[in-house]
């Protein structure tokens, strides 16, 4: 038969498979040395520094580079990174750091450094946000959205090189929230030499390209859309790394992702769908951490009824936060009972769960003046947050628990996310519901920024609070360093929120992931990006 | 044959300017600017402009903006994707080979099946295996393909395991980019995890191939009953059984051949229906192929992208129609000296 | 509503009596031919049968089992999806949409393709020669790519596509159409006609129409499960229907989501097009069968 030779061709290379299945037993399968974690979509690029959204760091800050200092711990307390330690002037204006001198910058196809991180590395990473001037601050857009956010330009007026492996920071003013910054994922470390090179070359635009950090992995491929290829940094200065690849494999579809950790293509999936399904397997775990962030419903308290302390209260009562955790986030969450989450060190056990009792409400509300309820209005966040995944079902939610007490509530949903935003400033609620993801871990990021009398004038969380005693209490808090001196003054300012309700937390929500049983190592942090250095495949 | 091969030249010049023609002509029927539909130049400055509207004969007479249109096709040209700003002709170059592979595998198992079963159920014309095979046909292109996919992966990836859902190959494998055909680059690829590789990616083909391969293996079947009952109602298979042949060694001898070239007739017609379900089984399996990213093109937006890889993928099957055309003409002398071919 | 009663009145009713009785002698055709007629009655009365609204949503129902699983509810036969809307009464509107659609875009592209194949096949020399390569080379391109670049230029949506597959199916009418017509024309009992000076186009209607409408019939026959198929290949694509709108292929991909904890929502909407597809093939098939054998009598 004439088509025989051309069946024989087709098959031949897939008998040959077959039969040499058996013979590479010697050689061990490349997948049990390489990770594949299925992330939720493609990085913008990769140098941190430049952006803030969770797919860019969590792809490249923990796995590419490291910072002058980390965060260790449960309670996120600053350790050693590149910097072995460091020094702070009483004033807490000058700030040294001490660098590690065995630190090796990744060896690549595209460029082999000629030596160790030194002072200039560091000088370079930094000068190119703080420098306007400066030959690569344009680069990439010129936009350092998290320095800007933390008035890093004012903050650090100087950096200077004592010798080669100690730098000085000088401070404008003291702030013990600038070490737990330069702990962040977007304060990292770049080449300065690789900086130079390409500068000779011209082509400055690859420095957040084809990256060169000290991290646990260096750059292998990229190709948008579809993978990330790491290879393991085989001169880590840290540990010795377990695997030899780590790939993201970008895949946007829920399902996709699901998909391909119950088909085993994944050992680690990120935001993992239909939990339940993944309980059920026993090769399967399923991660959950509680992220650093809060949603709250906030009063206006420049305006009646609001600006009564107990009409707050008796609000704070009536709100049934279970059944919103269950409806709205679907159990991805934790009953917050206050701004900061229990993973947090300033959080205080003590604080009692908030109570949920609609006699205590109706009683306080007849105390405050109003047994007959009254009419309100609550504006519900258009847009879609973690910490608040649906506004609307919830308002809906809180105005069903408030016409218990007998407040009927107007739901106000209509606005384009930045006119609301602007509305609100302006003061045009009564009630709103928001939140507040935090930047950093230290405390402060919640408690300034939501609550402080400055932030608060801004009007931007919606409450127009301002307590001067509160003021104080987290101001002293930022002056010190000495961390059970905070948590005292934390312990103080958070009793001043739980008394004067300028706001009811609601939830923090949780960031889930779901890995193969093979697969060991702590990668979720409640703050940050993920971190592959300690993750193993067995 | 000259006169054949001369026909099918034709034949073929015809296609290409029809397709090009058409290709030209959907820059204006897309929504938005027709310069910038064609070239995929979205944020060009005004002097950029002005010098592709001056490479493209912008401004004269639609003849000759077709065919400035034309050299650039020629010179490999086909613009810049919109939506990723990569050249057209490279993702045409890294995405096309993995829809031919695809669609080759599956042609490949929709008649290594299709054709026997036909023949068996020719063989028992009538009886109750033609019935039965007949009727499985039926539902076999019957079912929507994205549903039989999906089926496919809950049964065979989720409940039993045995076949990757998604994607060419593993990541974990590295293969350079040589031919684009993934299992040539194995081959050629000087990895020590070569035949791992290969076992990988012959275990992600599978599925995708099987499910592309159901519609058109129901249609081989009936190609290949009908042509056999022809085959067997003819003068020479009854002065084969007069010779006193079996009716085993007519089979074999005489029936198999000469029903398989009327069923290779058909093929270039069913590759065009083929490369359709294989678009749709592209986006359920993530086969980084051609077809994916042409949908995925129309959400973007991506007006160069549809123009490019429209008349690639359609040049591709009408290569593939011509093909099949000279080897049925190979295979079958009656088929050159025909008059009308096609 | 049975399409072979809109001709009994015409002059040439005995054939196709003669078709009918070949036609029901079959009881599994028969079966299918019934489901059909059902279908187009759901297709017609769907919003008027259906136990809920196609879009009531009930959220203390929220992905509800079918009725027969231990967590099912009777008033929800098939289960809800995930914002509780009633499986049944989504499949039921679905009839109207999937379904219901592919019957009207069967009808306008069979009438367009045949006016425009019969005009051709008068036409001789290179004007046909060119359409016969025309139409070669729109065949072969894809469907589904051809009703892509459609979309792409019309936009998404379902009337759109729609329309897209319309265009689509012209040219395989116009094809059989031409075939036919050309294949008639040769026949004596036309040279018959012509020789009473009748015009070509008196021919086209008196002559030739009778004796090729059961091809064009069996024709839309294909084309209508095509055309179904189309629209749900579309729609889980995302480039038909909008999300909220019941059309089985959009319903199976808005069931992938939830597919690992809710299967059903994918199940029945497949099922759905597989049984209509099924039915319509079956139909055709008879068809096809019962002019043959009559034919060789």
């Amino acid at each position: 038969m004439s088509f025989n030779p051309i069946i024989y061709f087709l098959t031949l290379p897939f008998l040959s498979v077959l039969l040499q299945g058996c013979n590479d037993e010697d050689t061990t399968l490349l997948s049990t040395k390489s990770i594949i974690y299925c992330s939720e979509g493609s990085p913008e690029g990769f140098n941190p520094q430049t952006v803030t959204s969770g797919v860019t760091t969590d792809a490249t800050s923990n796995q590419l580079y490291n910072r002058l200092v980390a965060y260790s711990g449960d309670e996120h307390e600053i350790s050693p990174s590149l910097a072995k330690s460091w020094h702070i002037t009483k004033d807490g204006k000058k700030v040294t750091f001490y660098l590690r001198k065995d630190v090796e910058f990744h060896h690549t196809s595209y460029f082999t450094p000629s030596r160790k991180l030194n002072a200039e590395d560091v000088i370079f990473s930094f000068n190119r946000i703080l420098n306007v001037e400066h030959e690569y601050h344009e680069v990439s857009g010129g936009l350092y959205p998290f320095f800007q956010s933390i008035e890093f330009n004012s903050l650090v007026t100087n950096i200077e090189k004592i010798n080669e492996f100690t730098v000085r920071f000088t401070l404008s003013r003291p702030d013990s929230s600038f070490l737990a910054n330069l702990a962040t994922d977007f304060a990292v470390i770049l080449s300065a030499e690789y900086a130079q090179y390409l500068s000779e070359l011209d082509s400055h635009q690859q420095i957040d390209l084809l990256p060169i950090g000290t991290g646990p992995f260096k750059y292998k491929e990229y190709r948008a859309g579809s993978f990330i290829r790491y290879l393991a940094n085989e001169n880590y200065w840290q540990k010795k790394i377990n695997i030899e690849q780590l790939i993201f494999d970008i895949t946007p579809s829920n399902t996709g992702r699901l998909t391909k950790l119950l088909a085993k293509e994944c050992d680690i999936v990120a935001y993992p769908i239909a939990h339940k399904k993944i309980i059920e397997r026993p090769d399967l775990i399923l991660n959950e951490i509680t992220s650093f962030n809060i949603g709250y419903l906030g009063f206006n308290t420049n305006k009646p009824p609001f600006n009564n302390k107990l009409v707050r209260k008796a609000i704070s009562y009536a709100i049934n936060k279970e059944a919103i955790i269950d409806t709205v986030y679907f159990g991805k969450a934790e009953v917050a009972n206050t701004i900061i989450p229990p993973t947090s060190w300033a959080y205080d056990a003590h604080i009692p769960q908030q109570e949920y009792s609609i006699a205590k409400a109706i009683s306080t509300l007849n105390e405050a003046g109003y047994p007959d309820g009254f009419t309100m209005n609550l504006w519900a966040m258009p847009i879609q947050r973690p910490y608040n995944p649906d506004a609307l079902t919830m308002a809906k939610l809180i105005a069903n628990d408030l016409k218990k007490i007998g407040i009927t509530v107007n739901i106000i949903h209509k606005y384009e996310w930045s006119t609301f935003l602007q509305l609100i400033t302006e003061g045009q609620h009564q009630a709103v519901l928001l939140g507040w993801t935090a930047d950093h871990p230290d405390p402060d990021n919640f408690f300034t920024p939501l609550l402080s009398c400055p932030s608060s004038k801004q009007g931007r969380t919606g409450t127009f609070w301002c307590s001067k005693e509160f003021d104080k209490l987290i101001s002293q808090s930022l002056q010190t360093t000495d961390l059970n001196k905070r948590k005292k003054y934390y312990k103080n300012a958070l009793k001043i929120i739980e008394d004067e309700v300028p706001l009811i937390p609601i939830a923090h929500s949780k960031r889930f992931q779901a890995r193969d049983k093979k697969i060991s190592g702590q990668l979720l942090k409640s703050f940050g990006g993920i971190n592959f250095v300690e993750v193993n495949k067995n | 044959m000259l006169v054949f091969t001369l026909r099918r030249l034709n034949l073929f010049i015809f296609t290409f300017i029809m397709l090009t023609a058409l290709s030209f002509s959907l820059s204006f029927l897309f929504p938005g600017d027709a310069l910038t539909n064609l070239t995929g130049q979205i944020n060009a400055s005004p002097e950029q402009r002005a010098l592709l509207a001056e490479e493209y004969q912008y401004n004269s007479h639609i003849i000759k903006q077709y065919w400035a249109y034309l050299t650039h096709l020629f010179d490999g040209d086909f613009g810049i994707s919109i939506a990723s700003h990569l050249p057209i002709s490279s993702e045409i170059m890294n995405l096309l080979p993995a829809t031919i592979e695809l669609s080759v595998v599956a042609l490949f198992i929709a008649m290594a099946i299709g054709i026997p079963i036909g023949f068996l159920a020719a063989i028992n014309h009538e009886k109750i295996p033609d019935q039965a095979i007949l009727f499985v046909s039926m539902l076999g292109y019957s079912i929507p393909i994205f549903w039989l996919g999906l089926l496919a992966i809950l049964i065979f990836s989720i409940q039993l395991g045995w076949l990757p859902s998604a994607g060419r190959i593993s990541l974990v494998y590295e293969i350079k980019h040589i031919t684009g055909i993934q299992f040539f680059d194995i081959l050629l690829s000087d990895s020590e995890y070569k035949w791992q590789a290969f076992q990988n990616a012959t275990l992600h083909i599978i599925m995708p191939a099987s499910v592309v391969a159901i519609a058109p293996m129901t249609i081989f079947i009936r190609l290949a009953r009908t042509s056999m009952l022809e085959v067997l109602d003819s003068s020479y298979i009854t002065a084969a059984k007069a010779k006193g042949l079996t009716f085993w060694q007519i089979i074999y001898r005489h029936a198999i051949r000469n029903s398989l070239v009327n069923v290779i007739r058909h093929v270039g017609l069913q590759f065009a229906n083929l490369v359709t379900l294989a678009m749709v089984t592209e986006v359920i399996f993530s086969w980084p192929g051609i077809g994916r990213w042409l949908i995925e093109s129309i959400f973007q937006r991506d007006y160069t992208a549809i123009q490019g890889g429209l008349l690639a993928l359609s040049s591709f099957i009408f290569i593939v129609h011509i093909l099949t055309d000279f080897i049925y003409a190979a295979l079958n002398p009656l088929a050159r000296d025909r008059k009308h071919g096609a | 509503m049975a399409r072979e009663n809109i001709y009994q009145e015409e002059e040439f009713p005995s054939p196709l009596q003669q078709l009918w009785y070949k036609f029901k002698a079959k009881p599994m055709i028969m079966l299918a031919f019934s489901c059909f007629l059902a279908l187009v009655f759901l297709a017609i009365f769907a919003p008027i049968i259906t136990p809920f609204s196609s879009s009531q949503t009930h959220l203390e129902f929220i992905l509800l089992p079918p009725a027969w699983n231990d967590d099912g509810n009777v008033s929800f036969l098939l289960g809800t999806d995930q914002l509780g809307r009633d499986m049944l009464s989504m499949l039921m509107h679905g009839a109207s949409f999937t379904f219901g659609l592919s019957f009207i875009i069967v009808i306008t592209s069979a009438v367009i393709g045949v006016v425009i194949g019969s005009l051709s096949a008068l036409t001789s020399g290179f004007k046909s020669s060119f359409l016969n390569h025309f139409l070669d080379v729109i065949l072969s391109i894809p469907s589904l790519l051809l009703a892509i670049v459609i979309v792409a230029i019309l936009g998404t949506g379902l009337s759109n596509t729609v329309l897209a597959i319309i265009i689509v199916l012209i040219p395989q009418f116009i094809h059989t159409t031409r075939n036919e017509v050309k294949r008639e024309f040769a026949k004596d009992y036309v040279l018959a006609s012509k020789l009473d000076g009748a015009s070509s186009l008196r021919i086209l209607q008196y002559s030739i129409f009778p004796n090729i409408i059961e091809k064009i019939i069996t024709q839309a026959t294909l084309a209508q499960s095509a055309a179904i198929l189309d629209i749900a290949a579309l729609g889980f694509l995302g480039l038909g229907a909008a999300t909220y709108i019941p059309e089985w292929g959009t319903m199976v991909s808005n069931g992938i989501d939830l597919f690992y904890i809710a299967p059903w929502t994918v199940y029945f909407p497949g099922l759905a097009i597989l049984f209509s597809v099924i039915v319509t093939n079956l139909v055709g098939e008879g068809l096809r069968h019962a002019l043959k054998q009559r034919k060789e009598y």
